[in-house]
Formats: structure tokens, C-alpha cells, sequence
């Protein structure tokens, strides 16, 4: 077979990684193709060969510090930030409910806007009638929103200190 | 409930749902899992100690920031070395000037077998020669030798990571390759 018969080396490649085709056969017999075959066979098993070196021993460490020190991802933020919130609102509405405080909030504010003259009158009126008909759900639900907005604070907050970390000067 | 070979095929799951919700033990297990590869293309691509560890780095901390974007059916160790390939290629662009002839020398990776001693030091020294004539490439070309043979991936993998069809990972090995053969030539005639 002459040099002119030989393959286009990309289908001989090709071939090759299949292992097997018209163009081996071909190789087999012509002695320029075989030589690039078995040149490229050889440099296939010293490239199998390597391998990837080890980061340095330090590496997870220090992977692990920049991770600790980047600041929190503004979408991690952004979903508990309104977890916190959504949930607060649910907690709180759903004492308000069970508690019977919905009735008496909505007649007091149907009353200031009807009687907007006698307005002082008519909060301190609901204050009290809601202090004597529903104070366990108010306080109820004035809590968790007030602990539930200073947790939101702090979780959005990472640099203050906790309390455990707080020092007082002399 | 988990399948069985759930967690055969996608082993990181469990650590990537953990380190979401920020558990950074399970993020380190992560990265410890990976960081060979990672690091090894780093320092295929960008021939430097120090730099290459610095792009791993900073490749697993854009990986920790953004794990909400993962997705888990994709392969952990893949998703993170396309980052890390990403940041190598912006490093590579700003690199004003090439130092082709001031390679750093590759340290030794492979482990010994059975091989004698006097076997372990001529193929020491053939791979030193490989890794030199490997450095002389192109990026393009060095990218998918080093994931193809050095890291064993499939054609299908790297054609992921990179971005391109199989067909033209298999043009680009096989000009990587002949380039390669190329510039061995000359090495083994002296």
C-alpha cells in the first residue's frame, strides 16, 4: 500500500479510540501509519500515566477561613430574612385568631375612624377593652413579634457580638 | 425516602443539602473530596504554586456562595471545576505576556508500585519531559489533556465543563495530542 492510500490522521485518531476501522487495518500494513500509531499509543500511556499533584496541606484550612470570613450570600439572607418574617406574621395571626382579638381590633379601628373627634378617647377605650377581653393573645402576639424582629436583626447582623462575647469596660 | 443508588451516584448530595443550610463541616468534607482535581487544573492551566492555589480557593468559595444554584443531579466536583477553569481563564487574559520558556517544574504525583529504583528514576524523568513539552501548550490544549488523561473524564464530561460539542473535545485531543507528539520529537532525538 502507498503513502497516497494512507487515512486523514483525525479518522485515524478516531479509530484509534474506538479501537477499531478500516484505517488500523490500514496501519497494520503501511509502515508510516503504523509508526504513528504506535507513537501515539506510547504517548497515550505516558499521559494515562500522570496524575494530579496534592494541594498544599493547608489547602481545606484555608478554604475553610475564606469561607468562614465571605459574608453571608444576599439570597441566604433574603429567604431567611422573610422565613423570619412570613413566620412572625403567621404566629402572631394565628394567636390574634384562636385569642379572639381580631373582632376587638377591627371594632376599635372601625370606631376611631367613625368618631375621629373622640379619638384619644376611643384608644385608650380599646386599650383598656382589649387589655380586659383579649390581654393574654395581645401580649402574646406583641412578644414574638418584637422577639421574632430581633432575631431577624441579629441573623442580618453578623459582625455584632454575641452576648456571650460582650465585655464590660470598668 | 432515598433510593439506594441515590446515594452512589450523587455521593455530595448530603453534604451540598448540609452546606446550604450552612453547615461548614459538610462544606469541608466537599472540598476535600475534590480539591485534587480542582487544584491539578488549576496548575495545569495557570503553572504556578502559588497561583493555582489561590484560584482553588477562591473557585470554592464562589462554589460555597453559590451553591443555590447548583444543581444536584450534575456532577459536584464537575460544577466546581468549571468554576475554577472560569477563573483561570480570566487570569490567563490579564496576564499581559506568556512566559512560555519559565515553567515551573511539576512535582511528583505518581506513586511508586512495583517499579525499581533505577525504573522510578527514568520514568521520573520521562514525565518530567512530558510535563515540560505539556506546559509549552496552548491553555486550550492543556485544559483537555489534563481532563481527558489526567483526570479520566469522558469526552461527554469536559464537553460540559467547557462548554462545547463531544465532537470538537475529540478534534481538540486529537490536535492537542498531535501538537504534544510534536514537540516530544525533537526531545527524543536529543
Amino acid at each position: 500500500m502507498t503513502n497516497t492510500e494512507c487515512p486523514e490522521l483525525e479518522l485515524l485518531f478516531t479509530e484509534l479510540s474506538e479501537g477499531s476501522g478500516a484505517s488500523l487495518e490500514h496501519a497494520k500494513s503501511c509502515e508510516r501509519c503504523g509508526e504513528f500509531v504506535s507513537q501515539h499509543r506510547e504517548l497515550e500511556r505516558e499521559l494515562f500515566r500522570l496524575a494530579d499533584p496534592f494541594p498544599p496541606s493547608s489547602f481545606v484550612s484555608q478554604v475553610m477561613a475564606k469561607v468562614a470570613g465571605s459574608p453571608v450570600s444576599k439570597y441566604r439572607e433574603l429567604k431567611v430574612g422573610l422565613a423570619i418574617m412570613f413566620g412572625a406574621f403567621a404566629l402572631a395571626l394565628s394567636v390574634l385568631i384562636f385569642g379572639g382579638g381580631v373582632g376587638q381590633v377591627g371594632i376599635l379601628a372601625a370606631s376611631a375612624v367613625v368618631h375621629s373627634q373622640t379619638l384619644l378617647v376611643g384608644v385608650s377605650s380599646a386599650i383598656s377593652a382589649l387589655w380586659t377581653t383579649a390581654a393574654v393573645p395581645m401580649l402574646l402576639s406583641l412578644g414574638l413579634v418584637l422577639g421574632a424582629a430581633l432575631f431577624a436583626l441579629k441573623r442580618l447582623m453578623p459582625g455584632i457580638p454575641q452576648f456571650s462575647e460582650v465585655k464590660i469596660s470598668s | 425516602m432515598t433510593l439506594p443508588d441515590e446515594g452512589k451516584s450523587l455521593p455530595w448530595k448530603n453534604d451540598v443539602v448540609a452546606a446550604r443550610r450552612g453547615d461548614h463541616s459538610a462544606f469541608a468534607s466537599l472540598v476535600r473530596s475534590v480539591q485534587r482535581p480542582v487544584y491539578g487544573l488549576c496548575l495545569r492551566l495557570l503553572k504556578s504554586d502559588a497561583e493555582a492555589a489561590e484560584v482553588a480557593q477562591d473557585a470554592f468559595l464562589r462554589a460555597f456562595q453559590n451553591l443555590h444554584r447548583y444543581d444536584e443531579a450534575r456532577p459536584f466536583d464537575l460544577w466546581v471545576i468549571a468554576i475554577a477553569r472560569n477563573l483561570c481563564l480570566d487570569i490567563l487574559r490579564r496576564r499581559a505576556k506568556v512566559h512560555t520558556q519559565d515553567v515551573e517544574e511539576m512535582k511528583e504525583v505518581l506513586p511508586a508500585g512495583d517499579e525499581t529504583q533505577e525504573n522510578r528514576a527514568i520514568a521520573r524523568e520521562e514525565r518530567k519531559s512530558l510535563e515540560g513539552a505539556l506546559a509549552t501548550l496552548p491553555v486550550e490544549d492543556r485544559e483537555v489533556l489534563e481532563l481527558y488523561y489526567v483526570q479520566k473524564r469522558t469526552t461527554k464530561e469536559i464537553a460540559g465543563v467547557i462548554g462545547v460539542a463531544p465532537g470538537t473535545i475529540m478534534a481538540r485531543l486529537f490536535r492537542a495530542r498531535e501538537k504534544l507528539r510534536k514537540q516530544m520529537a525533537p526531545r527524543e532525538l536529543s
